[in-house]
């Protein structure tokens, strides 16, 4: 277990913790300005210093991750779905979720300001326009490739199509379904980023316009002070997910499984393992 | 007759212009083992999807315990060589995977999932993920998930194909004794003789273009059966009347 801790925490900790030395070296040996790159202690000051004036901004970003990274969720599942038991529809509406994927999304700013105004739910649209396309692709990829054997086995079961769907080509596609939504995991906080850069208007409401009148103001540090920010919200709701995966899916690392806590230990043997 | 289980009625398939299974006529008794042996092609997995429900067939009729059941699913146990077992379930809810895909799995489900599975030698794995097991034992698991269903007709259709020589002699001994105990019927494809004779009560010869049925040879060869029944002189006569039926010449 400690030598777990040590390989999964301490190692990716030290390598963060290194390079943020061997920035520091690089700024000290080359004598770097401070208006061109600031040491990455001041940077993380710049961000401490204005933390009530950050705080809101960051739990602003947070959200609209989260609420455009689940709406991305459910429509590239339900797109998924519906072109994997549809072919008709998956002909009709495959080439315009490609399509979508080729507008820039920098340019759907202006409009999407237009329709919904500046609030949140422009940015929000915009993560989950992000996020909904590698979800779809994954999935449908995931749902097209269940075992025909396997479905055929429970055809002579006597199953139903949605017991079918729920039972086995779910939990089949798990794997692929997980990586979607790790990738999209990876582009939320960047759909974050650009939403709020594409339709906010003023510093004092998002993170990334903070970050653009920090750079016209030369406050070098807070620049990278905030994208070290965006960058840990970033990871964590990568790993946030990745976490999931690793509840959600025991059978890829455990040889047994542990008694869900909803049954009743007479109800499942205890494990004799001798793994 | 009044105690076969299964009775089918110039049955037949065709895909396109290709005709897998020229019309056959059979029926089964009850409890009996019977073997089906043929070489790939000869439409053995055909007549099992008939009479699993997965194809309706192009004529005739398929009986189970007398009522018709032609093209429709959910009366039989099923199992392909390979095991098909879902890998992110456990041992026990593998076994009661049938029940999981029809309506709610019971505590008597699992409960009856422990007993077959203790008592044919899987009791310690019941918490084990498939990828843990062997071939063998994974074969077992695929079984016991065919017995739980109680239907009375199990089609097991080349279920030892992928294991080695040694695993497969153990499995069809294994087989036996389930099978005793069970007191199921069994229709059992595979393109080994020696696996034919050494199960069943009879051996359905089947040859290829069109599919079809071209002996129905007993088995005389007693129960309970050992290793000593491979070299038996009437399995050998049984086996030699089989090879020359698929291979042709002798006789």
């Amino acid at each position: 277990m400690s030598r777990t801790v040590l390989r999964n925490v301490a190692i990716p900790l030290l390598s963060i913790a290194l390079l943020l030395l061997v920035w520091q070296g690089v700024v000290a040996v080359f004598d770097v300005k401070p208006y061109v790159a600031p040491r990455p202690l001041a940077a993380i000051q710049a961000v401490t210093d204005n933390w009530g004036l950050l705080w809101p901004l960051i739990l602003g970003t947070i959200r609209e991750t989260i609420y455009g990274f689940f709406y991305g969720l459910l429509l590239g599942l339900g797109f998924a779905v519906v072109m994997a038991k549809v072919p008709f529809l998956h002909r009709l509406i495959y080439p315009v979720l490609v399509l979508s994927q080729g507008v820039p999304i920098i340019a759907l700013g202006a409009p999407l300001v237009l329709i919904l105004g500046f609030g949140v739910t422009p940015k929000i649209v915009i993560v989950a326009w992000i996020v909904f396309f590698p979800v779809t692709v994954n999935v449908l990829a995931g749902l097209s490739h269940v075992d025909q054997d396997l479905l055929n086995l429970a055809r002579v079961y006597g199953a139903s199509r949605w017991r079918t769907f729920l039972q086995i080509e779910i939990p089949a596609s798990s794997t692929s379904i997980f990586a979607g939504l790790k990738i999209g995991a990876t582009y939320a906080v960047t759909g974050a980023i650009i939403g709020e850069l594409a339709t906010t208007s003023s510093s004092g409401e998002s993170l990334a316009l903070y970050q653009e009148h920090a750079n016209s103001n030369f406050s070098t540090a807070a620049v990278y002070g905030v994208t070290m920010v965006m960058t840990v919200i970033g990871i964590s709701w990568f790993m946030l997910v990745v976490g999931s995966e690793v509840l959600a899916t025991p059978w890829q690392r455990r040889t047994t499984a542990r008694r869900a806590w909803w049954r009743r230990a007479d109800d499942v043997t205890e494990s004799t393992s001798v793994h | 007759m009044a105690n076969d289980l299964l009775q089918l009625r110039d049955v037949g398939k065709s895909f396109g212009a290709t005709l897998a299974l020229a019309p056959a006529s059979l029926a089964i008794q009850d409890g009996s083992f019977v073997a089906i042996v043929g070489p790939s092609g000869c439409g053995k997995s055909t007549l099992f999807n008939v009479i699993a429900g997965l194809l309706q067939p192009d004529a005739g009729e398929v009986r189970l315990e007398g009522e018709v059941v032609t093209g429709t699913a959910g009366h039989v146990g099923y199992m392909l060589q390979k095991d098909l077992l879902m890998p992110w379930r456990t041992v026990q809810d593998n076994i009661t995977m049938a029940a999981r895909l029809t309506r709610r799995v019971t505590s008597d489900d699992r409960a009856e999932a422990r007993r077959v599975a203790r008592q044919y030698g899987l009791g310690e794995f019941l918490t084990h993920y498939p990828h843990a097991l062997s071939g063998g034992m994974r074969q077992r698991v695929a079984f016991m998930r065919t017995l739980v269903t109680r239907h009375p007709l199990l089609l097991l259709d080349e279920p030892f194909g992928a294991l080695d020589a040694q695993t497969r002699l153990e499995m069809q001994q294994w087989l036996l004794q389930v099978w005793k105990d069970a007191k199921r019927t069994v229709l059992f494809i595979t393109h080994d003789v020696d696996e034919s004779i050494f199960l069943s009560d009879r051996v359905l010869v089947m040859s290829p273009r069109p599919g079809r049925i071209i002996a129905d040879l007993a088995n005389p060869l007693a129960r309970p059966r050992d290793l000593d029944a491979l070299t038996d002189p009437q399995f050998v006569a049984l086996k030699r009347q089989i090879l020359h039926l698929l291979h042709g010449g002798g006789e």
